[in-house]
């Protein structure tokens, strides 16, 4: 017998939903441990969380594409190497055994604490020397700063190793089955050097395609429950729009900090499990 | 003063529109799903042993296809939990081909070659499993 109802579990992802929007790591992460906590069969947990990012994503992204914080163009030309990276991963999973991939993906979000020190600023990247790839693309763009009260103008730069970072980031949603959030706001802020606003709401827009594709995967399979996936997918929308709504007028310095807790929170379930599974 | 920068706003906006009017038409398909959910099973709880609330045996734009097709062995809560389930899906697919639709209107020969290649392998990745 579940621990949960449709309610409660719809209450549940509210929350989900929100730091989801906030953070760009789409929310399955958290959505996951917390199911199987409850009582669902880990498959099933795995396989009905796929909504919530899709849901987080399209939730929070009609907001943040509508006060252009969400830069389309660096989320398009991303989700090219996000979506190749994610049918490699989906391919070679077979082939590698996943308690290798556990301790690898460890050390890869151990490199967001690369831009650790600026969360003790007010931090925005100095605007960039940009190279050719990136300014042939246009992946530059500005945006109103609620918090700041002003105009916040950024340019990537580094599009092609950010790129390569990002079919890493899709490699990682592929094998292992999550949204690799965590990974694409990494990439965005160390690589392309794109704000932190900026690099967990594209972040957010690109997850949802990438989830997408992993959710055709699981209606073969017939793990998607419906009486589970639809508090999940109410709940998290409803908590994305919220978080969308207010992701604008926070200081960076809080989403950050968010950010860094999810992350040391997926560092450490990535170590358990690569050990456990030694 | 919100838009700023670079005359993507077009864009934007649509799918901004995009995905507002899908968000909201899925959650008012889920929500009276699970009001008739209740109404005809007279529980809210989670039901992970009837295979009747599992979706199976059919890839992307079967399970949409089907969709469709009436399918009276099913309450009217599944297939309208299904249902808004099935447009929060498609928006996502829906923005991809909006932006190349978008690109080739702009004639950006890059993003046309970009936003077509990812909508390629996206429509391979859901067709083919």
């Amino acid at each position: 017998m579940q621990m949960v109802n449709m309610v409660s579990l719809g209450i549940f992802s509210v929350f989900i939903g929100f730091l989801g929007a906030l953070t760009g790591l789409g929310g399955a992460s958290i959505l996951i441990p917390l199911l199987i906590l409850f009582g669902i069969p880990v498959k099933v947990a795995i396989a009905s969380s796929m909504i919530s990012i899709i849901a987080t994503s399209a939730g929070s992204a009609s907001a943040y594409v509508r006060d252009r914080i969400t830069n389309v163009k660096i989320a398009m030309f991303l989700e090219a190497f996000t979506i190749s990276g994610a049918i490699i991963g989906a391919t070679i999973t077979t082939f590698i055994p996943a308690v290798y991939l556990y301790f690898f993906f460890a050390a890869f979000l151990l490199t967001s604490f690369a831009t650790v020190k600026q969360i003790t600023g007010d931090y925005i990247p100095e605007v960039q020397q940009q190279d050719s790839v990136s300014k042939a693309l246009g992946l530059k763009g500005s945006y109103y700063d609620e918090a700041r009260k002003k105009i916040v103008e950024y340019r990537a730069t580094n599009a092609i190793p950010g790129g390569l970072g990002m079919l890493v980031a899709g490699l990682a949603a592929g094998m292992l089955g999550i949204g690799a959030g965590a990974f694409k706001v990494t990439v965005h802020e160390v690589i392309l050097k794109l704000p932190t606003k900026v690099s967990s709401t594209t972040s957010n827009f690109i997850i949802g395609m990438t989830a997408l594709a992993a959710t055709s995967v699981y209606l073969f399979s017939g793990l998607l429950n419906i009486t589970l996936m639809a508090p999940v997918a109410v709940g998290t929308t409803i908590g994305a729009l919220l978080g969308g709504r207010i992701l604008n007028r926070l200081n960076d310095k809080i989403v950050k900090i968010l950010f860094y807790i999810i992350v040391v929170l997926l560092i450490v379930q990535m170590l358990y499990k690569g050990v456990t599974s030694l | 003063m919100k838009n700023v920068g670079s005359g993507e706003e077009k864009l934007e906006t649509a799918i901004s529109y995009l995905l507002i009017s899908g968000v909201a038409l899925s959650l008012t398909l889920i929500a009276a799903g699970i009001i008739f959910y209740y109404l005809y099973y007279g529980n809210i709880g989670l039901s992970l042993t009837d295979q009747l609330m599992y979706i199976h045996g059919q890839d992307f734009f079967n399970f949409l296809w089907r969709l469709f097709m009436p399918d009276y062995s099913k309450p009217m809560a599944i297939q309208l939990m299904t249902a808004g389930m099935a447009v929060l899906l498609v928006m996502v697919y829906l923005r991809v081909i909006f932006s190349v639709v978008y690109f080739i209107w702009k004639r950006e020969l890059w993003y046309v070659l970009i936003t077509a290649f990812v909508l390629v392998v996206l429509t391979l990745s859901l067709a083919l499993h």
